[in-house]
C-alpha cells in the first residue's frame, strides 16, 4: 500500500479479470503495449461522450449501480447520493464532492477497476463491460479526466473489513492506493474532483444542478446538492406519471406541463402508456402539427430511472409517429450507442403493449369524442391510417371518416359510398391526374389513391367489409363509361377508324371513336402502368449504347404490359366531327398522327424519338397544306389549329 | 405548363421524405416523365440517378436498369458534362443483378461485366468491387468451380473507394459458408452484425434472413426465433426484400408455424406476382410451395386465404385446395428454374427447389406463439 503504480503496469496491468496471464513456451514473460491513458481518454471524449458533462452521469450511473448493490446484500438500506461544490477561499478551482451510501470497494476491487481502464481502448469492449459493475465504475471514472487531472477516490466497502481506503489517480496514468487516514464511519464512497482550469464551467452551481437533475431528476433515492452550506433535494417528487393528482384535470395539465419542460414544446394531449414486458411506463405526447411521413420520433428514455437517451427511436409501431414520449424502462437492453434499444423479443413486446396504449387512447376517442379524432386525422392521418391498416377492429371504427380526393373533390368515404355502390380508385397520382377531369365530365367519382397507405386501405375494405366493392380505376377503364355511338354515325367514321388503326398499328396504340364529355377533349390516350414503364424502356433504349440497348432488350421480353395503348377519338368534339368528313387521305393520316402526338403530350407521356419525328414532320405538313389551300391567304380558321397548346 | 419545374420538385420533395418502396419510385418516375415531356436532358439525368437508387433499394431492378441505360447513353455522347465515373458505384447495383432476368443471355452478362471491368480500370481502380460482382455472378449461376476460384480471388484483393463497405462485404461472404453448410462459421463470421455493432443500408436486413436456417441447423432456435422476430420486421414492407421473406417463410414451415407461414403468402404473393427479378420469384415461390407441401402433410385440404385478385387463382370467397395451390406455386418455380437453368447452363435452380424435398424431412416444430 503507498505504493505508485502505473495504471498499465506489467505485472497486473490489463490482464482482464479471470483471465490467465499468458506465457510463452520457454517461459518468458510477454511484455505489453504501453497504452497513454491520455490518449484512452481523448479517444473516449470522441467516440464514447458527446460533451464533458457526462462526467455527472457517469458518476450518477457508478452511485446508482453501487446502491443497487448495497441494497442487495442489505434491502433496507434507501441510499443517497450528495454533490458538494466547495469553492477555494483564494479564487482557485473549484471543487466537486460527490458522495454515495453505495456499496464500496474492496482493495481488490479498486485494482480491478483500474485494470479494466487499460485493458483496451475499443469501444465495443468497453460496452461490453458495462454490463458488469466494477468495469463500469472503472469506465464511469475516466470520464472525470475530461474536467479534472486528478481524482481522489475515499470508499469504504459493506463487504470488506471496514478499512477505508483512499485511491488517488492521475490524468499521467499513476495512482496509488492507500489506508486512509479519515476513515468514513459508514459504507459508501467519496470522489473528490479538483476542476481543471480551462474545465471550470463545468463545476459551476448552475451547471452541475442542471446536469444532475437532467441525468438523475428520476432517481428514486434523494440526489442532494449543497452549494454555500445550502442543502436542496434535486429530484423530490419522482416519474411525474407516476404522481398523484387531485382530479383528471389536473393531472393532465400537469403532465403537459412536463412536457413542455422536457421537449419544449405545447403538446395536445397526453396518453399514458405501459408495458410489462420490459418493465415500461410513461407518457406519449400528441405533437401539435403534422410530421413528415415515418418520422422517426426521438424519444427520452430512462432506464431504470436514471437518463439513458433523449433521441431513443425504435420504441414504438412504425405507425406511432404521431406522438413523442418520456418512458422509464427497467427490463430492456440499450444498444452500444446508447440512443435505442436492442430489438430482442421483450422489445418486440413491450412495442406491442405501448402500441396498444396508443390504440385505447384512439379508440376511446373514436367511441367518446368522434370529433377529437377527426380533428386528429385531420393532422395525423397517416398515423392513423397506419394502424388501421394493421388492425381490422380500428380499420372498421375509422375508415368510413377518413378524406379522400375524388374527382368530384375532398370526401369521407361514408359520404363516397352513399352515393357510389364501387370504389373506384387510382393507384398512382399520374393516372388519377389523367382521368379526373374526364371522369368528373362523365359524373363519375374516382378516388385518388395514390397517397401513403390510402391504396392499402381501400384493397383491404372487403376484407373487413364484406359487401363492399372496391376496383382499381385507370385510363384504360374510363371508355367503358363513354356513350356508344349510332348506327349512323358508326357508318360515317368507319373510314376514318380504318385509317387511323393503320396509322397508329407501328405505335403500337388501338383505336376507338366513342362519345364523351368535355367535348373540347378530342382524344383519350390511355395506357395501364406497364405501358407508361415500356414506354420508358423504349426511350431508354433510344439513347443508350448497344450493348445496354441490348440488356434492356432482354428485361423487356421478360416483362409484362404487352396490352396495346388506346386512343379513344370523342365525337362530341368538333374537330373530330369534321375530320370524319375529310375526304384527303394524307391530310386525314397527318391528322390522326397529330392528335395521337397531343393526346400523349396532354397526358405528359413523353414522346420517343419516332413520336418526335412524327411531330416535327407534322408541323411542317400542316403548315404547308394550309399554305397549299389558301395559298397564305385569309379563308376560315380551321378548328384543327386550336388543339394544339 | 410554366410550373412544371415546380411539380417536378415538389415531387422530388415528395421522393425525399418518403421511405424505400413504391410510392418513392413511382414520385421519381413522374418527375423524370414530366422533364422528358420537357427535354430537360441535365435534369433528366440528375432525377433518374437519384431513381437509381430508389428503385434499387425499393425493389424494382428493371426501374433501375432503364433508367440507368438512359444515363449511361448519356455519358457517352457527352462524357464532359456527365461524368461516367461518378455512376460507377450505381453501375455495380445495376451489373450484379443482371443474371436476375432469364431473358438476358449469357454474353450480355459477360460483356457488361467486361464493361465494368474496363470502366474500373480506367481508374486503376476497383479490382476488388470487380471480383465480388464476378464471384456472385458465377455463384448465382451455377457455376461452381468458377465461383470456388474468384471467391479466393476477391478475398485477397486490396480494397479502396470503389469496394463495398466491410459490412456489405462481411454479409456477403456468409453465402460461401451456408453454401457448404459451414453453419458455425457462418453465425460466427455474422457476430458483429448480430450484435447490432455493425450496420448498412440492408443489413442485418438481408442477414437476419439468411442465418435462420444455419441456426436451424444447429437447433439454436432462441437465436432462430430472435432472427426472425428481429429481422421480418425489417423487411416486411419492402418488396425490395422478397428473397428474404421467402427466407422467413421457409423458416416458418420449417419449424411448424404454418398459420404465420400462410399470414406472410397472403401478405407478399402480391410481390412475387409482379416482382421483376425472377431469381426472387423463385425465392418466393420455392419457400411458399416447400409451406403448402407442410399445410397438406399436416392433413389440411382447404384453407381461407386473402390472396390478390391478380393471382390466377383468386377465388372470391377465399377458399383454396392446398394441393392445388402447392401444384400452383411449384409450377411457377419450375418454370423459372427451368429458364434460369438453360441460360445459365447448369442445375443451379433445378437443386434448389428439390431442397425442399430435404427440408420436408428436416422439419421439426418449434411453435413461436
Amino acid at each position: 500500500m503507498g505504493r505508485t503504480h502505473a495504471f498499465i503496469h506489467p505485472r497486473r496491468g490489463i490482464v482482464a479479470p479471470g483471465r490467465k496471464q499468458r506465457a510463452t513456451l520457454d517461459g518468458r514473460v510477454d511484455h505489453r503495449f504501453q497504452v497513454s491513458l491520455r490518449g484512452v481518454i481523448d479517444l473516449l471524449s470522441h467516440h464514447l461522450y458527446s460533451s464533458p458533462g457526462v462526467y455527472v452521469r457517469e458518476l450518477l450511473q457508478n452511485a446508482t449501480d453501487a446502491i443497487r448493490a448495497r441494497q442487495q446484500l442489505e434491502p433496507q438500506a434507501t441510499g443517497a447520493v450528495g454533490l458538494e461544490l466547495r469553492e477555494k477561499q483564494d479564487g482557485g478551482p473549484p471543487t466537486l464532492l460527490f458522495t454515495d451510501e453505495g456499496v464500496g470497494l474492496t482493495e481488490e476491487e479498486i485494482h480491478r477497476f483500474l485494470a479494466t481502464i487499460g485493458e483496451s481502448s475499443k469501444r465495443e469492449q468497453l460496452e461490453a463491460r458495462r454490463n458488469d459493475f466494477i468495469g463500469q465504475f472503472g469506465i464511469g471514472l475516466l470520464s472525470c479526466f475530461m474536467v479534472c487531472d486528478e481524482l481522489l477516490v475515499v470508499t469504504r466497502s459493506a463487504k470488506g473489513d471496514g478499512r477505508t481506503l483512499e485511491w488517488r489517480g492521475r490524468h499521467d496514468g499513476t495512482y496509488d492506493v492507500r489506508v486512509s487516514e479519515h476513515p468514513l464511519d459508514a459504507p459508501g464512497t467519496h470522489v473528490y474532483l479538483v476542476a481543471r482550469p480551462d474545465m471550470v464551467e463545468w463545476f459551476t452551481p448552475e451547471r452541475v444542478r442542471q446536469l444532475a437533475k437532467h441525468y438523475g431528476g428520476l432517481l428514486p433515492f434523494p440526489v442532494r446538492l449543497t452549494v454555500d452550506g445550502k442543502t436542496e433535494t434535486l429530484n423530490p417528487d419522482g416519474p411525474p406519471w407516476r404522481r398523484f393528482y387531485e382530479t383528471p384535470g389536473d393531472r393532465r395539465q400537469a403532465l403537459l406541463e412536463y412536457g413542455r419542460e422536457v421537449f419544449g414544446t405545447d403538446f395536445l394531449d397526453v396518453i399514458p402508456l405501459r408495458s410489462e414486458a420490459g418493465d415500461v411506463d410513461g407518457v406519449a405526447y400528441v405533437l401539435p402539427a403534422s410530421p413528415h411521413f415515418n418520422a422517426k420520433q426521438k424519444h427520452r428514455v430512462y432506464l431504470k430511472q436514471m437518463l439513458l437517451s433523449e433521441s431513443a427511436e425504435n420504441l414504438l409501431p412504425e405507425w406511432a409517429f404521431f406522438v413523442k414520449c418520456v418512458v422509464n424502462g427497467n427490463g430492456l437492453r440499450p444498444t452500444a450507442s446508447r440512443e435505442s434499444f436492442y430489438e430482442d423479443t421483450v422489445l418486440a413486446k413491450a412495442r406491442e403493449a405501448l402500441g396498444q396504449s396508443l390504440r385505447k387512447y384512439l379508440m376511446d376517442l373514436a367511441h367518446e369524442e368522434p370529433r377529437a379524432l377527426q380533428r386528429l386525422i385531420a393532422l395525423h392521418g397517416l398515423s392513423v391510417k397506419g394502424l388501421a391498416l394493421d388492425d381490422d377492429d380500428f380499420y372498421r371504427l375509422v375508415i368510413n371518416w377518413l378524406p379522400f380526393e375524388t374527382s368530384l373533390g375532398v370526401m369521407t368515404l361514408a359520404d363516397y359510398r352513399r352515393s357510389w355502390p364501387v370504389v373506384r380508385y387510382t393507384p398512382t397520382l399520374d393516372g388519377f391526374r389523367q382521368v379526373a377531369r374526364v371522369a368528373a365530365a362523365q359524373g363519375l367519382c374516382v378516388l385518388n389513391a395514390a397517397y401513403t397507405h390510402d391504396t392499402a386501405l381501400l384493397e383491404k375494405l372487403p376484407h373487413v367489409v364484406p359487401e363492399a366493392q372496391v376496383a382499381p380505376f385507370s385510363s384504360a377503364d374510363l371508355p367503358q363509361s363513354f356513350e356508344e355511338l349510332t348506327l349512323d354515325e358508326r357508318e360515317a367514321i368507319y373510314p376514318l377508324l380504318r385509317l387511323a388503326e393503320a396509322v397508329l398499328a407501328p405505335f403500337r396504340c388501338g383505336v376507338e371513336v366513342k362519345k364523351f364529355f368535355p367535348a373540347e377533349v378530342p382524344t383519350l390516350y390511355s395506357s395501364d402502368a406497364e405501358g407508361a414503364f415500356r414506354r420508358d424502356a423504349e426511350r431508354a433504349r433510344e439513347e443508350s449504347d448497344d450493348l445496354y440497348a441490348g440488356v434492356l432488350d432482354g428485361v423487356m421480353a421478360g416483362a409484362g404490359g404487352q396490352e396495346r395503348a388506346l386512343l379513344c377519338l370523342n365525337l362530341h368534339n368538333p374537330v373530330v366531327r369534321r375530320l370524319a368528313e375529310v375526304e384527303g387521305r394524307e391530310l386525314l393520316k397527318l391528322s390522326v398522327e397529330m392528335l395521337y402526338v397531343q393526346a400523349l403530350l396532354l397526358g405528359q407521356h413523353p414522346l420517343n424519338a419516332q413520336e418526335m419525328a412524327l411531330l416535327n414532320h407534322g408541323l411542317l405538313g400542316l403548315i404547308s397544306a394550309r399554305l397549299d389551300e389558301g395559298g397564305g391567304g385569309g379563308g376560315s380558321s380551321g378548328p384543327g389549329s386550336r388543339g394544339m397548346h | 405548363m410554366g410550373d412544371w419545374h415546380q411539380q417536378v420538385e415538389a415531387l422530388r420533395a415528395q421522393a425525399d421524405e418518403l421511405p424505400e418502396g413504391d410510392a418513392k419510385v413511382r414520385a421519381l418516375e413522374e418527375a423524370v416523365r414530366l422533364v422528358d415531356v420537357h427535354g430537360d436532358v441535365p435534369l433528366g439525368y440528375e432525377l433518374r440517378d437519384a431513381l437509381i437508387d430508389a428503385a434499387t433499394f425499393g425493389g424494382y431492378p428493371d426501374k433501375a436498369l432503364v433508367a440507368f441505360a438512359w444515363c449511361r447513353g448519356q455519358q457517352k455522347k457527352d462524357p464532359q458534362r456527365f461524368d461516367p465515373e461518378d455512376m460507377l458505384w450505381k453501375q455495380k447495383w445495376v451489373v450484379g443483378r443482371l443474371d436476375e432476368f432469364p431473358h438476358i443471355s449469357r454474353k450480355q452478362i459477360a460483356d457488361a461485366l467486361d464493361d465494368v471491368e474496363q470502366s474500373f480500370a480506367k481508374l486503376d481502380a476497383g479490382k476488388r468491387a470487380a471480383l465480388k460482382l464476378r464471384y456472385q455472378m458465377a455463384r448465382d449461376m451455377g457455376d461452381t468451380a468458377e465461383a470456388e476460384r474468384l471467391w479466393e480471388a476477391w478475398l485477397v484483393a486490396p480494397r479502396d473507394h470503389l469496394t463495398d463497405c466491410r459490412v456489405c462485404e462481411l454479409d456477403d461472404e456468409l453465402d460461401h459458408h451456408v453454401d457448404k453448410g459451414e453453419w458455425e462459421q457462418a453465425i460466427q463470421k455474422a457476430k458483429p452484425i448480430l450484435d447490432g455493432r455493425q450496420s448498412c443500408a440492408e443489413i442485418p436486413h438481408l442477414t437476419l434472413g439468411t442465418l435462420l436456417y444455419p441456426f436451424f441447423k444447429l437447433e439454436r432456435m432462441k437465436e432462430a426465433r430472435d432472427c426472425h422476430v428481429r429481422g421480418y420486421a425489417m423487411v416486411a414492407k419492402n418488396r425490395e426484400f422478397l428473397s428474404t421473406v421467402g427466407e422467413h417463410l421457409e423458416f416458418l414451415a420449417l419449424t411448424g408455424n404454418l398459420s404465420r407461414g400462410l399470414t406472410l403468402l397472403e401478405k407478399h404473393l402480391g410481390w412475387a406476382l409482379e416482382h421483376a427479378s425472377h431469381r426472387d420469384r423463385f425465392s418466393f415461390y420455392t419457400a411458399s410451395s416447400f409451406l403448402l407441401g407442410q399445410v397438406v402433410a399436416d392433413g389440411r385440404d382447404e384453407v381461407s386465404l386473402r390472396l390478390p385478385k391478380a393471382f390466377p387463382l383468386h377465388a372470391v370467397d377465399g377458399g383454396y385446395g392446398t394441393r392445388a395451390l402447392q401444384d400452383w406455386l411449384e409450377s411457377q418455380a419450375r418454370d423459372i428454374a427451368a429458364r434460369f437453368d438453360a441460360r445459365n447452363g447448369t442445375q443451379r435452380f433445378t437443386g434448389l427447389l428439390a431442397r425442399n424435398t430435404v427440408l420436408a424431412k428436416e422439419a421439426r416444430l418449434f411453435p413461436l406463439d
